[in-house]
């Protein structure tokens, strides 16, 4: 399953494999070198304080990027790999100034909060904004500086059991980098939320390195798997099955779509997948909220979910009540 | 919660008392105000007055006694006594003993009785006994009509306190009840119920043990307790709605160096949590040792955003006092004045809000006169630091020949007035005066801006305060380099995080060997109150990217609408400063969103956060969670909650980036929360 050493502990740099992901969608992946130490890694946010991201008090940082197109994504900001404009289109008072400050000019008018087609992302149009409404998602960070971001915070980590989680996007997407970091850390728990849509080498070196694994379950049937997130499911039930077997600590999450997952069936299949599963700390159930779409405006995005937003999503806990697996609620 | 106690809270709650209030008649006889009465008589003979007005009101049922009827108390001097006294002397707020920490315990453990036998014929003495006496028939009088109405329990409970020694629980607190009650009745204000943990201790202990009560009915007694103290807080003086100072304190070290956490510490968390309501608002006194389980029971009142418990943390606020002069057994003592100011219970009359010193103003005026001139930040703080000295020194000089209004009454509760004969407004063994301290992280980021884009980077002197001159209006690359580019308070930056330290030791200096004319020291503090707006209002666009219009943030706290990293950078920085120097108080404040608490593992996070403070050296803490108000408010003025973070679904985020609907979506999530 990895090719890393059995005998390497965790927390040593392991030789990161070279993989032709397969997946990328024609997105231009960031630098990568052989063993992170010089990659460039794009993130789009480092959260201090994430409670919902793992034990302890930690830090969560979101890496850009993400080959799955899940229709109630929530983090559209994370889909793209490149920087790139957000606008807050809610507190934006339409006064101009931003559109002025834009090198493209108004050939190619937008309206409204000014985000035109074609944006290089240049942040000049950033400053032009006296509300602060505007900025650039994606920031460039060497694995030696973001490993010092983060180290600064490691006695607090230490002191509470929390440490670091890599979020997204898809963390795997930039893996050489988010490995480079790993690395680097000052022995603190370390944690990763991922859809798992990655190659079973990758995944197999996650398992090895990482102290706990948060992977979504989002769509049980393949057919509906490919159309509600784009991507095929296969390699998910792979690792699903990885997790298992293995002794990693893990999570499953559900995030539950009405109409799309939320019957018993998906949880059936759930509790099969984890059932015996000696490291599955529990199952993360997350059902659908409305403001799913908050953030595609801000993106220049249109949120078009196929499925009722408005309609109450349903659980069916009591499949793993029966068979004894832990699980919570996330209302 | 027992039926009893939910069928009081209803009745509360419906506000079925305020039936039975009356207006003051129109012909009053004010017979105190007569030329001829020293103040310290009008005092007590208007104290009189007001109780012999009140009519006993017990509600169904009723544990606890004593309801306000008459809200309104007339004034000792008329008009023109009145000017003539502000013609000559300087006045602290409304004139009266505020803001103190009365020992209320020394008095309950005697009975009044025994304080009465003591009087001589002085004229303090004289105003006390008429003090006591209107209590005490007060006190009677409700007695008589819980007879009246069948209660023979009450009764018991209001013949023997608040004359006697109590002898259960029960009386104890109804003792505290009547005590309390009638220091509002005097006109006196904002004046804590100090370490209440610690004056019922005794009392709940042995009815325990000699088996008068069982855990459920003194715990139900304490409920009671609580619930009294908000019947009548509608009435007391304060800047807002429930600004009373009706606080308590719990846990802490005692005087012999022990610690005070106890059983009762425990319930009042828990009664406070189960009742939910504004009074008595809780400080919770901690230490580097206090165990986690503590502050989570503390954040489980935080979870339901009630803005308090408030941290004090001994191990810096200690050596603080003692370091001010404060003796050992008093330090250990400290219980907390209104807000979040120290105070010793019963030995202080310390005025703890004299005045304010206020940071970013200073900064802000010595960059405008001589940034040109300066070449260094170490010239620039050098002036900064004269004009610290010169801003405390004026401000004493304006605090001449005090005046406050006399209070037997309260005096009954401070050590050595009924032996000296003077009354508690001309002083106590303490008399200290405590300025705050307003707008230090933006008075810290304006010094750290200025370094880094003048002194070490390209901008001119002239260009940033011609750009300040214009609200920068025309220099967004400049107010954007300033605002997001600059080190900012907050984040865990040493380089602006040292200038805070800097700041409040030149203050901690500034006052340092100054004395006020009754002899007392200055103590300087980390507290805005409201002396916060006053100063913002004072200034234009400062030069670390504020633009004029934008408030300072209250008390000891990051500048608002700058990006901050988080809670974790925020404990970090406020708390390297050595905050022992400027213990007057004032604490720092996080909020955060009640979707932050919809996962039960939160508490214990949310009290490692608070536990990290105390460890690393924080003085005091308040955490907010953010409930619907804030966020309608925050749709109005979007540039105030820059830093408002909401937890939308798997993810949190801005408040004010969000989408109307989806902040209408939340809003309303978060009033189906209770
Ligand atoms: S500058 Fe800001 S407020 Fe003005 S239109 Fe652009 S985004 Fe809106
Ligand atoms: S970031 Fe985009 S919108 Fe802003 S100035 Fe550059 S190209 Fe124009």
């Amino acid at each position: 399953m990895s090719n890393a050493s059995p005998l390497q502990p965790k927390g040593q740099a392991a030789t990161a494999p070279h993989e032709s992901c397969g997946f990328q969608r024609g997105l231009a992946a960031p630098a990568q070198a052989r063993n992170g130490a010089t990659a460039v890694g794009i993130v789009f946010d480092i959260k201090e304080f994430a409670v919902f991201d793992g034990p302890g008090i930690r830090t969560t940082v979101f890496m850009k990027g993400c080959p799955l197109r899940c229709q109630w994504c929530h983090n559209p900001e994370g889909l793209s790999p490149k920087p790139q404009l957000m606008v807050s289109t809610a507190a934006c008072v339409h006064c101009g100034a931003c559109e002025r400050a834009c090198p493209l000019g108004a050939e190619v008018p937008t309206g409204g909060c000014w985000q035109p087609k074609g944006c290089t992302a240049c942040g000049a149009c950033v400053p032009a904004c006296r509300g602060g409404f505007r900025k650039i998602a994606g920031t460039a960070w060497t694995a030696e500086d973001l490993a010092a971001r983060l180290n600064k915070d490691a006695d607090v980590f230490r002191a509470t059991g929390g440490g670091v989680t890599f979020s997204g996007g898809e963390p795997l997407l930039q893996w050489d980098f988010v490995s480079g970091v790993l690395d680097r850390l000052a022995g603190v728990h370390t944690a990763v939320e991922t859809s798992g849509f990655t190659t079973d080498a990758v995944f197999a070196q996650v398992m090895e390195k990482l102290d706990l694994v948060m992977m979504d379950w989002k769509v049980s049937d393949p057919e509906a798997h490919r159309r509600y997130t784009g991507v095929d499911q296969a390699p998910i039930r792979r690792h699903a099955r990885m997790l298992a077997a293995g002794d990693t600590p893990f999570i499953l999450r559900m995030p539950i779509i009405p109409g799309v997952n939320d019957e018993r069936e998906h949880f059936e299949t759930v509790a099969e997948l984890v059932k015996g599963a000696k490291s599955l700390v529990r199952v993360d159930v997350l059902p659908y909220q409305r403001a799913a779409g908050a953030k595609y405006d801000m993106v220049g995005r249109t949120y078009a979910p196929e499925f009722d937003e408005a309609a109450a999503p349903k659980y069916f806990l009591d499949v793993f009540e029966r068979e004894g697996i832990p699980c919570q609620v996330f209302r | 919660m027992t039926e009893r106690i939910r069928a009081l809270m209803h009745f509360q709650w419906e506000r079925l008392h305020h039936a039975a209030r009356i207006a003051l008649p129109e012909d009053l006889e004010l017979t105190y105000r007569d030329r001829s009465l020293p103040d310290t008589l009008r005092t007590a003979l208007r104290l009189k007055q007001a109780l012999e007005m009140e009519t006993p009101y017990l509600f169904d049922n009723e544990i606890i006694a004593f309801t306000r009827t008459v809200p309104n108390l007339p004034r000792i001097f008329d008009d023109a006594e009145w000017a003539a006294i502000t013609e000559g002397h300087f006045i602290h707020e409304l004139g009266n003993v505020s803001n103190l920490s009365p020992d209320y315990a020394s008095v309950i453990s005697v009975g009044l009785l025994a304080w009465r036998e003591k009087l001589g014929e002085g004229e303090l003495h004289r105003a006390m006994r008429i003090s006591i006496d209107a209590v005490l028939k007060l006190t009677a009088r409700y007695a008589a009509a819980a007879r009246a109405k069948g209660d023979e329990a009450l009764a018991e409970v209001l013949d023997r306190v608040p004359a006697l020694p109590p002898r259960t629980f029960r009386e104890a607190l109804q003792s505290l009840r009547i005590l309390h009650y009638a220091m509002w009745c005097e006109g006196d204000y904002h004046n804590t119920m100090g370490r209440f943990d610690q004056t019922m201790i005794p009392y709940l202990r042995a009815d325990l043990e000699a088996g008068r009560e069982t855990e459920e009915s003194a715990f139900e007694l304490l409920e009671a307790f609580f619930l009294a103290c908000n019947r009548d807080s509608d009435l007391y003086p304060g800047m807002q709605q429930g600004d009373n100072g009706q606080s308590i304190v719990l846990g802490g070290m005692l005087p012999d160096g022990t610690d005070g956490f106890n059983l009762l510490s425990k319930w009042c968390l828990k009664a406070s949590a189960e009742l939910r309501l504004i009074d008595p608002k809780i400080n919770l006194r901690v230490n580097k040792d206090t165990p986690l389980e503590v502050y989570e029971l503390g954040t489980q009142l935080t979870k339901l955003g009630l803005g308090f418990p408030q941290y004090e943390n001994d191990d810096v606020a200690i050596p603080g006092l003692e370091a001010l002069g404060y003796d050992t057994e008093d330090a250990r003592n400290y219980a907390m004045a209104a807000c979040w100011e120290f105070i010793i219970p019963g030995r202080a009359m310390d005025i703890v809000n004299i005045g304010a010193l206020p940071f970013a103003n200073i900064v802000d005026r010595v960059l405008r006169e001589h940034l040109t001139a300066c070449r260094s930040l170490e010239e620039v703080k050098a002036l900064v630091r004269e004009a610290i000295f010169a801003d405390v020194r004026k401000t004493l000089a304006e605090r001449r020949n005090l005046y406050v209004i006399p209070s037997p009454y309260l005096s009954l509760f401070f050590d050595g007035c009924l032996e000296s004969g003077r009354d508690i407004s001309l002083g106590c063994k303490y008399n200290n005066w405590g300025l705050h301290g307003t707008g230090v992280a933006p008075a810290a980021d304006m010094l750290a801006a200025v370094d880094q884009e003048v002194f070490h980077g390209d901008t001119a002197p002239e260009a940033l305060l011609r750009a300040m001159a214009d609200n920068f209006v025309g220099h967004d690359a400049l107010r954007d380099q300033l605002k997001y580019h600059c080190p900012k308070a907050g984040n865990d930056d040493d380089r602006v995080d040292g200038l805070v330290g800097w700041l409040l030791d030149t203050f901690a200096d500034a006052v340092e060997g100054l004395h006020n004319e009754r002899g007392g020291i200055i103590r300087a503090g980390t507290g805005s109150a409201m002396f916060y707006i006053f100063h913002a209002n004072e200034l234009g666009a400062t030069a670390d990217g504020r633009e004029a219009g934008v408030p300072l943030p209250a008390n000891y706290a990051p500048s608002l609408n700058i990006r901050l990293n988080g809670p974790v950078s925020l404990i970090k920085s406020f708390s390297k400063p050595d905050l022992r120097r400027t213990i007057n108080g004032g604490p720092l404040t996080i909020e955060f969103s009640d979707s932050v608490f919809s996962q039960e593992e939160s508490i214990t996070k949310v009290a490692q956060l608070v536990r990290l403070f105390v460890q690393r050296g924080g003085h005091q803490l308040q955490l907010n969670t953010v409930n619907r108000e804030r966020m309608l408010d925050a749709q109005k003025h979007p540039e105030n909650y820059r830093n408002l973070i909401v937890r939308v679904w798997g993810w949190s985020g801005y408040f004010v980036e969000l989408d109307k609907c989806y902040q209408d979506h939340i809003i309303r999530r978060a009033e189906l929360l209770v």
